[in-house]
């Protein structure tokens, strides 16, 4: 499992499991990026709740977010969220699609709940982008999302390209470290051949590019680094380019991060066994301490008390 | 209350310890001849190498070599003379450069090398070189000279 | 690369050998002591030359005898920033488990990576030359161990970065 899936496997699992067997629920989960979710029947049985905090939603909502779940989800999309909350769905478990078929796609597209929410800016971005092609000049807003306390999006359009930067903070000595290999390594994969139509991706530590290097509040310290992604409207030619591209490059930082985790645990793993090997090579040093029954002349077993 | 007593090391006021001096016998010459000394040998070492007498230019700098305090300065040209020696040593002539020289040559040989490895880098040394003598003279002088040069006071 | 690793062992090898002449010695400062005379420092008569040895300014080895225990410490090569981090993973690693490992010090010696208690005690109730290999082979193992780790890394971040890039083109 290499690559990360978009959607919320718990949503997944529990949505199937009431639409087969409706009962009473309330879970508060969580996905990436700090969102929280809670998924409850505050009426009844067949009636879900779906409630979704994300921290940037005031800015998702300045780049359109309501608008493209209301395209999603229609009605379902409630006017007044749960308090805490920054959005909810209503799922009525009596009125769904017939065909299974249907129905599990209905369950992925409420899975898909956080990813369409930040969508919304991508969709933004791509649409200006077409509107300056023909201008073939000038940029567009540069729109940000703080979907973390110390990261965030930047997305820009211009007239011949969407550029999309990923600021990035390592906590830990060690992430920074293994994310500058697993950085190098993303902006020198595009050499091979086989891969030469993605996006172009640049790295820089510490220093942020151009496009942002004109907002105040960027840190600049050692642990700090901008990654960005120079989308072409190949990349969003048409919509379901466009939106696999949306559901893939939102996941990011938590692909890069959870590699690093993943590297660091297979570290571990291998200091474990080289450890053992050593132990092993030490315990070779140690003289055979005799052990065996003592026996008395008469026949009895001494005892060492 | 003051408890910098605690920190006295009444061990010095102690007439029975032991000094650092009392260790080995203190070099009889006077540092600044030990010094006109090594470089009177760095001279003699040279005119030895000229006529590629190894063997020779060896003897020369491990006879009698600085040791003790206070002659930092003669110490540190011995060991450039003896590391100039070293380094222009063909690799096939050591084992016998080796076997020519006395056991209390062969020791004091054994020091520099350590001293030359101790030392953080740069200028002549050259750290192959030194692991190369040093496996060389123990092969020829074994583990007692790796001994005595741990035992020995008398650092060069 | 072998053959400047094989003398730089080989010396500290025979070293080795030679530092581990240990008897018991019970301090003289302190009645009913009986310490390591290497790590106390007290008595200055019972401690040896303490012997350097180097294969370059990056690896080198201090061995410090005394009368009733040595001290060797090593500093790992650490050519750079991946190297160093993941020497200093795994030598923490091995630390953390000086308990299992009966010679190996909790901290090492200022300027160095790892380093080594061996007493009387352990001399006597292991065998010598046993010791010594393990140190060997300690020193074998590490710097392979440490390179093989970095470009494992390496080919992960190159995988996870190319498998991420391909799937823009489906």
């Amino acid at each position: 499992m290499i690559l990360l899936e978009p959607h919320n496997v718990i949503i997944q699992t529990t949505l199937s499991e009431k639409i087969t067997k409706p009962a009473s629920v309330d879970v508060q989960f969580v996905d990436y990026d700090g969102v929280r979710f809670h998924l409850s029947t505050p009426e009844r049985k067949s009636v879900l709740l779906l409630s979704m905090h994300i921290r940037c939603w005031d800015e998702l909502v300045q780049y359109g977010a309501i608008d493209v779940l209301r395209r999603e989800y229609g009605a379902l999309l409630q006017p007044q969220p749960e308090p805490e909350y920054s959005v909810s769905l209503e799922i009525d478990l009596e009125q769904l699609p017939a065909s299974p078929e249907d129905r599990d796609a209905f369950v992925m597209s409420i899975a898909l709940f956080k990813r369409n929410a930040l969508a919304a800016p991508f969709e933004h971005a791509f649409a200006s982008q077409k509107g300056l092609e023909s201008a073939a000049t000038g940029s567009g807003e540069l729109m940000q999302i703080h979907y973390r306390d110390e990261e965030a999006i930047y997305i820009q359009a211009s007239h011949d390209r969407v550029t999309v930067i990923f600021s990035t903070v390592f906590r830990d000595e060690t992430d920074r470290i293994y994310g500058k290999v697993f950085l190098q390594e993303f902006v020198d994969a595009r050499r091979q051949p086989s891969i030469q139509n993605a996006p172009q991706v640049l790295y820089s530590n510490r220093d942020p590019p151009l496009e942002i290097r004109h907002l105040p509040d960027l840190r600049n310290t050692e642990d700090t680094g901008y990654v960005t992604f120079v989308l072409f409207p190949r990349h969003f030619g048409n919509a379901t380019v466009a939106s696999g591209t949306i559901s893939h490059i939102q996941l990011f930082r938590d692909y890069l991060h959870y590699h690093i985790k993943c590297s660091k645990a297979y570290m571990h793993s291998r200091m474990r066994h080289r450890v053992a090997e050593f132990q092993k090579v030490l315990n070779r040093a140690k003289t055979e301490v005799a052990t065996g029954e003592k026996k008395t002349v008469s026949g009895r077993t001494l005892v060492t008390r | 209350m003051d408890t910098a007593f605690r920190k006295i090391d009444i061990d010095v006021y102690d007439e029975d310890v032991l000094q650092e001096e009392e260790l080995f016998d203190a070099d009889p010459r006077e540092p600044a001849q030990v010094l006109s000394d090594a470089k009177q040998r760095q001279v003699a070492v040279r005119s030895a190498l000229a006529k590629s007498d190894v063997l020779g230019a060896l003897n020369i700098v491990l006879e009698n070599a600085p040791y003790g305090p206070n002659v930092e300065e003669a110490k540190t040209v011995n060991l450039s003379t003896l590391l100039n020696i070293l380094n222009t040593t063909k690799s096939a002539d050591i084992p016998n450069v080796i076997k020519g020289l006395s056991q209390d040559g062969q020791d004091t040989l054994m020091k520099y090398l350590y001293k030359g490895m101790a030392l953080p880098g740069g200028g002549d040394i050259n750290w192959s070189i030194l692991l190369g003598w040093h496996e060389k003279l123990t092969e020829v002088a074994g583990t007692g000279c790796i001994v005595r040069t741990m035992t020995d006071r008398r650092t060069v | 690369m072998s053959n400047v690793l094989r003398p730089y062992l080989a010396a500290v090898r025979s070293t080795l050998t030679a530092a581990l002449t240990l008897e018991n010695f019970s301090s003289q400062v302190v009645e009913r002591h009986n310490k390591p005379e290497v790590e106390v420092g007290g008595s200055k008569e019972v401690l040896l030359t303490p012997l350097t040895i180097s294969r370059n300014e990056n690896e080198r080895v201090l061995i410090e005898p005394s009368v009733n225990s040595i001290r060797l410490s090593i500093k790992i090569k650490q050519a750079d920033e991946i190297e160093r981090i993941l020497c200093h993973k795994f030598t923490r690693f091995m630390m953390q488990r000086a308990e299992n490992f009966i010679v190996l010090r909790r901290k090492p010696v200022q300027g160095y990576d790892i380093s080594f208690l061996i007493t009387n005690t352990h001399s006597e109730t292991m065998l010598k030359h046993k010791i010594v290999d393990f140190i060997i082979q300690f020193m074998e193992d590490v710097d392979r161990e440490i390179s093989e780790m970095k470009l494992s890394l390496n080919a992960r971040a190159r995988i996870v970065a190319e498998s991420y890039l391909t799937a823009f083109n489906s």
